[in-house]
């Protein structure tokens, strides 16, 4: 076979990206209908938890720091929501086979990780965004013409921070479900991680009076994810030290998946 | 233009892909033929890097195919048809895959209309068929145009016009001076896409030759002959490399003699022929010759009737 009747690509083609693979991850995201019921689900849940928290408040008379609370409240929810979320952004690929078509799209593999990873964060943040200052509307709506419902500029960050916690859930889950490639596992491990895990430790250090369990709790993930939105008291960690805990956790959990993706046959 | 040179692939003790060395020339269709767990499909693979080889390295146009710029638009894969998230419709599974590379809409709709999928666009993957997979699956792997496919079993699934299509798909972008590197198991149909074939048994390559080389070094090329006195002619032909059968009075299908020399001894005898027909094996028997000794997975039962006839002594069939 001679070189002359070797085909000849047209030169100057477009090439695989980064602004590529990040606009290929958010096509996957949004074009399932599983993303869109989470994401509506948590909005919906966050702003009907605040109603109710916000029309309780109301009949009991003490509204101060309700507007705060009611919408954080919604958070334990979501962050629930988008653990599932972000464990089933990647599980789903493994189960449908679908990961081999994007590791043959980008077969060196960890940008991949990184697109999933930069298009699940700025979605879920912007969908907490939405979350928690709906949340905070519809509170001060239903709490209109109480005293000492007025937000500080403390209060609105915290709200931001909520955000971004929500954020790193899904991130912390996404990397689990990159270790673990199976969705009932990576559910069942990210669930427990943020909601038995304080549990236990609280279990134990409250029958056993170990402390080294009592010790343990604050570094836990959804501990510190609290800690990280909520106004410290005297002897708990500030925020941002909470802050670089959840973000320990999360970056722990992505490194993992991303090395075992790289090492691993798809 | 593929080229392997020692590829390996081992899982625990178990040896799938064993040193292999092998080059896909561009301008022709390859076929790539072997028995269930040969390896084929390990092999393509690691070609385009979803498993990691052993040992031994396997390039794509002098890359490996992870160090391409634009590796679906150096080789489009179709490896298996669920790798495709059932959740998506199909043409957000093209959009998505293209846009790693910037191929835009223009291109999917073209893919989508070049296989056929134009009504079925919009629904999710979930509820296709296994030809509509198959089909989606092609579409994936022609998004960017590659100059090298990689197909992976493409006709299965199809119906019969299906089949036609990819033949004359695979035909025709090896006449453009594409790579085309297919893999079936059916003979037939392969028979009539491939001009080279790499046959695959154990792990090992027990061919890699022309098409026209590997039908004619088969041991099945026969003569078929009809004459009112065949058993008399069997009996003159007989000998230490001739095999003769009858499957009905009237009738034999001899191997190791070829038509001429059977015409000539037919006539010396005056022995009248109403037939002399030399027929060339088909791929199917090439390949059952081939790989005979290197089939990973036997059917369980004993078939009442040998599969393998050749080599039958004259005497158990001469009537």
């Amino acid at each position: 076979m001679s070189a002359a009747t070797t085909y000849a690509r047209p030169a100057g083609l477009s090439s695989l990206s980064a602004i590529g693979m990040l606009r290929s991850e958010w096509i996957k995201l949004r074009s399932l209908r599983s993303t869109i019921w989470s994401y509506a689900a948590v909005v919906v849940v966050s702003l009907g938890i605040s109603l109710l928290i916000s029309a309780a408040a109301v009949g009991f008379g003490g509204v101060e720091g309700i507007p705060i609370a009611a919408a954080t409240y919604g958070i334990y929810f979501g962050q629930l929501v988008v653990a599932v979320l972000g464990v089933l952004v990647i599980s789903g690929e493994y189960s449908t086979g679908m990961i081999r078509s994007t590791l043959t799209a980008i077969p060196k593999r960890i940008p991949a990780l990184v697109a999933k990873a930069v298009v699940l964060f700025v979605t879920t943040f912007v969908v907490g965004l939405i979350s928690v200052f709906g949340a905070v509307g519809v509170s001060l709506l239903v709490l209109s013409g109480q005293p000492d419902v007025a937000l500080s500029g403390e209060d609105l960050g915290n709200l931001v921070l909520a955000a971004v916690y929500l954020a790193l859930t899904s991130l912390f889950a996404l990397g689990l479900g990159t270790i673990l490639r199976n969705g009932a596992g990576g559910i069942a491990v990210a669930l427990g991680v943020i909601l038995l895990l304080p549990t236990i430790f609280g279990l134990i250090a409250g029958i056993t009076q170990a402390e080294w369990a009592s010790n343990a709790l604050p570094y836990l993930f959804s501990s510190a994810g609290t800690g990280m939105y909520t106004p410290s008291g005297e002897e708990a960690f500030s925020q941002l030290h909470n802050t670089v805990i959840v973000l320990v956790w999360t970056a722990v959990s992505l490194v993992g998946g991303a090395l075992l993706l790289k090492s691993r046959d798809a | 233009m593929i080229n392997a040179e020692g590829l390996t692939k081992r899982y625990g003790a178990k040896t799938a892909v064993d040193d292999i060395s092998f080059t896909v020339k561009p301008g022709m269709v390859t076929g790539f033929l072997g028995p269930n767990g040969a390896g084929k499909s390990t092999t393509m693979r690691m070609i385009v890097g979803l498993d990691r080889p052993s040992a031994g390295t396997v390039t794509v146009n002098g890359k490996r195919y992870a160090e391409h710029h634009a590796p679906l638009r150096e080789v489009g894969a179709l490896l298996d048809a669920k790798a495709i998230h059932t959740g998506r419709t199909a043409f957000n599974h093209l959009l998505a895959m293209g846009a790693t590379h910037g191929i835009g809409r223009a291109r999917v709709d073209e893919v989508i209309g070049l296989t056929g999928l134009e009504s079925v666009a919009g629904k999710r993957v979930g509820g296709f068929s296994l030809g509509m997979g198959q089909r989606l699956g092609i579409a994936a792997a022609l998004l960017g145009d590659p100059a090298t496919l990689i197909l992976d079993e493409p006709v299965n699934g199809l119906d019969p016009e299906g089949v036609r299509w990819v033949r004359q798909l695979a035909r025709h972008l090896a006449s453009e001076g594409r790579t085309i590197f297919l893999s079936s198991h059916l003979m037939s149909e392969m028979a009539q896409t491939a001009d080279h074939l790499i046959v695959l048994g154990r792990g090992k390559i027990i061919a890699d030759a022309p098409m026209s080389e590997i039908l004619s070094s088969s041991t099945r090329n026969t003569v078929r002959l009809r004459s009112p006195r065949a058993a008399e002619l069997a009996s003159l032909l007989q000998g230490a490399e001739v095999g003769i059968t009858s499957t009905e009075p009237g009738l034999l299908t001899v191997s190791g003699l070829s038509a001429p020399v059977i015409g000539d001894t037919a006539a010396r005898a005056g022995i009248a022929l109403h037939e002399l027909t030399p027929v060339a094996a088909s791929l199917e028997e090439a390949y059952m010759d081939l790989t005979q000794d290197s089939v990973e997975y036997h059917a369980g039962a004993a078939p009442a009737v040998p599969l393998t006839p050749a080599p039958v002594a004259p005497q158990e069939v001469v009537r």
